[in-house]
C-alpha cells in the first residue's frame, strides 16, 4: 500500500544537553511530534559541529558523552508541519530550523 | 522488457564455493541482475563435472562437493547484455561465460511494464534531487539488512552517491518507537539513507525501491551540485554535492 502527498522537511539543530521541562529536547520533540500524528521523525547525533553562539559541540569516545550536536528530521504534509511549528518555537531556545519542500511516498503493509 | 524476436542467452558456469567479497558468486550475479532489471534469471546446480582446472567435482565426493559446478541462465536482449556483460565478467572471476543467439517465441508475463533504465553518466552538475528513505534497521531483504540491499542496488544502477546515517531515535510509518541503546548495542533504530542523482535515474530506481521497500517512507527534495568528484584510476566514486 502506498500513499503520495507533497510535504514539507524540517531538519531541527540544537545541543544534546538542551532541555525541555527536565527531559532531553530531542525526546520532548519527538513526543510532540507522535502526539500530533506527525508521519516520520528521526533524531540523528553528529560527531561535532557548531550553531548560534558559535560554541563547539563534540561528542566523545562513547555515544552517551555529553552536548553532542543533534538533528531532528521531520515530515508529513504542510497542514501538519504548521500545527508543530509553534511547539518548535516555544520549546527550542537556541537552535536552527530549517524547511524544504519535498513529494514524500510512504509505504505501508497492507 | 523482453519482446518476441531476437534475444540472446547468457549462459554463466561457476563453482557453487566460489566467493565474491565474500559472497556466493552465483547470489552476487543473481542480484547484479536483479538490481538491473533482468527479466528472469535462474540457476541450475549440476550433480558433476570438471572446469579449466581439470579436477572432477562430483556429489558423491564429499570434501568437494561444495566445488559442484552452478549455471546462472538468462535471456535479454543483445543491447543489454552488451551493457552488463563487464561487470559479469568481473563477478565469474575464472568461471566461463557463453552467449548464444537465440528466439523469443513468448517472453514471460509481467504484471506492469518497466521504464528502460538510463545509460550512466560520470559527471552531474546543477540541478538534481536528493532521495531520503527512512527504514528500520531490522528490516530484511532476502535475509539481509535491507538498507545494505538498497545500497547494492543503487551501485549497481550507477546512483551517483548514497549515505547511510543511523539514529539515536525515531519513528516512522511503522508507527513504533526507536531508540538506540547506549553504547551502541541496538540493532533497532531508524536509519536514513541518503541519495543524489538527477530526477531521471532516481525515478527510474523508484519501482525497485517499491519492489524492496514493504514499509517505510521515501522524500524527494531538489538541490543543486557544486562538486562532484569522482577519482577513476581505482574505481571509487565520490559524491561531494550541496545538502539542502
Amino acid at each position: 500500500m502506498k500513499e503520495e502527498f507533497r510535504g514539507r522537511m524540517l531538519r531541527v539543530h540544537f545541543g544534546e544537553d538542551d532541555k525541555w521541562q527536565g527531559k532531553p529536547l530531542h525526546e520532548a520533540i519527538l513526543a510532540k511530534c507522535r502526539e500530533l500524528g506527525i508521519a516520520e521523525a528521526i533524531v540523528f547525533r553528529g560527531i561535532e559541529g557548531y550553531g548560534p553562539g558559535s560554541r563547539i559541540r563534540r561528542s566523545g569516545h562513547w555515544s552517551f558523552s555529553k552536548d553532542a550536536p543533534i538533528q531532528l528530521s521531520i515530515i508529513d504534509t504542510e497542514e501538519q508541519i504548521a500545527r508543530l511549528i509553534p511547539f518548535l518555537d516555544a520549546m527550542v531556545e537556541e537552535g536552527v530550523v530549517a524547511s524544504s519542500a519535498v513529494e514524500a511516498i510512504r509505504y505501508m503493509r497492507p | 522488457m523482453l519482446n518476441p524476436g531476437k534475444a540472446v542467452k547468457v549462459g554463466i558456469y561457476v563453482s557453487e564455493g566460489a566467493t565474491h567479497h565474500g559472497v556466493p558468486v552465483y547470489s552476487s550475479i543473481l542480484d547484479f541482475l536483479f538490481y538491473r532489471g533482468v527479466a528472469g534469471a535462474t540457476v541450475t546446480k549440476g550433480i558433476a563435472g570438471f572446469g579449466a582446472d581439470h579436477h572432477m567435482h562430483s556429489s558423491s565426493t564429499v570434501e568437494i562437493a561444495d566445488r559442484l559446478p552452478l549455471r546462472i541462465e538468462f535471456i535479454e536482449t543483445r543491447e543489454k547484455v552488451d551493457v552488463l556483460l563487464g561487470k559479469l565478467e568481473e563477478l565469474a572471476g575464472t568461471g566461463l561465460i557463453e552467449i548464444q543467439e537465440t528466439i523469443v517465441a513468448k517472453p514471460a508475463q509481467v504484471s506492469k511494464p518497466k521504464k528502460p533504465i538510463p545509460p550512466q553518466h560520470l559527471r552531474i552538475e546543477g540541478k538534481a534531487q536528493m532521495m531520503r528513505i527512512f527504514l528500520s534497521e531490522e528490516d530484511r531483504w532476502k535475509n539481509k539488512p535491507l538498507h545494505a540491499a538498497l545500497v547494492e542496488a543503487m551501485r549497481a544502477n550507477d546512483i551517483a552517491g548514497v549515505t547511510v546515517y543511523r539514529g539515536i531515535l525515531g519513528y516512522g510509518a511503522h508507527r513504533r518507537i526507536h531508540k538506540d541503546k547506549p553504547l551502541m548495542a541496538s540493532h533497532h533504530g531508524s536509519v536514513m539513507l541518503s541519495a543524489i542523482d538527477t530526477a531521471e535515474k532516481l525515478r527510474a530506481f523508484l519501482p525497485l525501491v517499491e519492489q524492496m521497500v514493504e514499509e517505510g517512507l521515501v522524500v524527494f527534495s531538489d538541490v543543486d551540485i557544486i562538486k562532484y568528484a569522482y577519482r577513476a584510476a581505482d574505481g571509487v566514486e565520490q559524491a561531494s554535492p550541496a545538502s539542502s
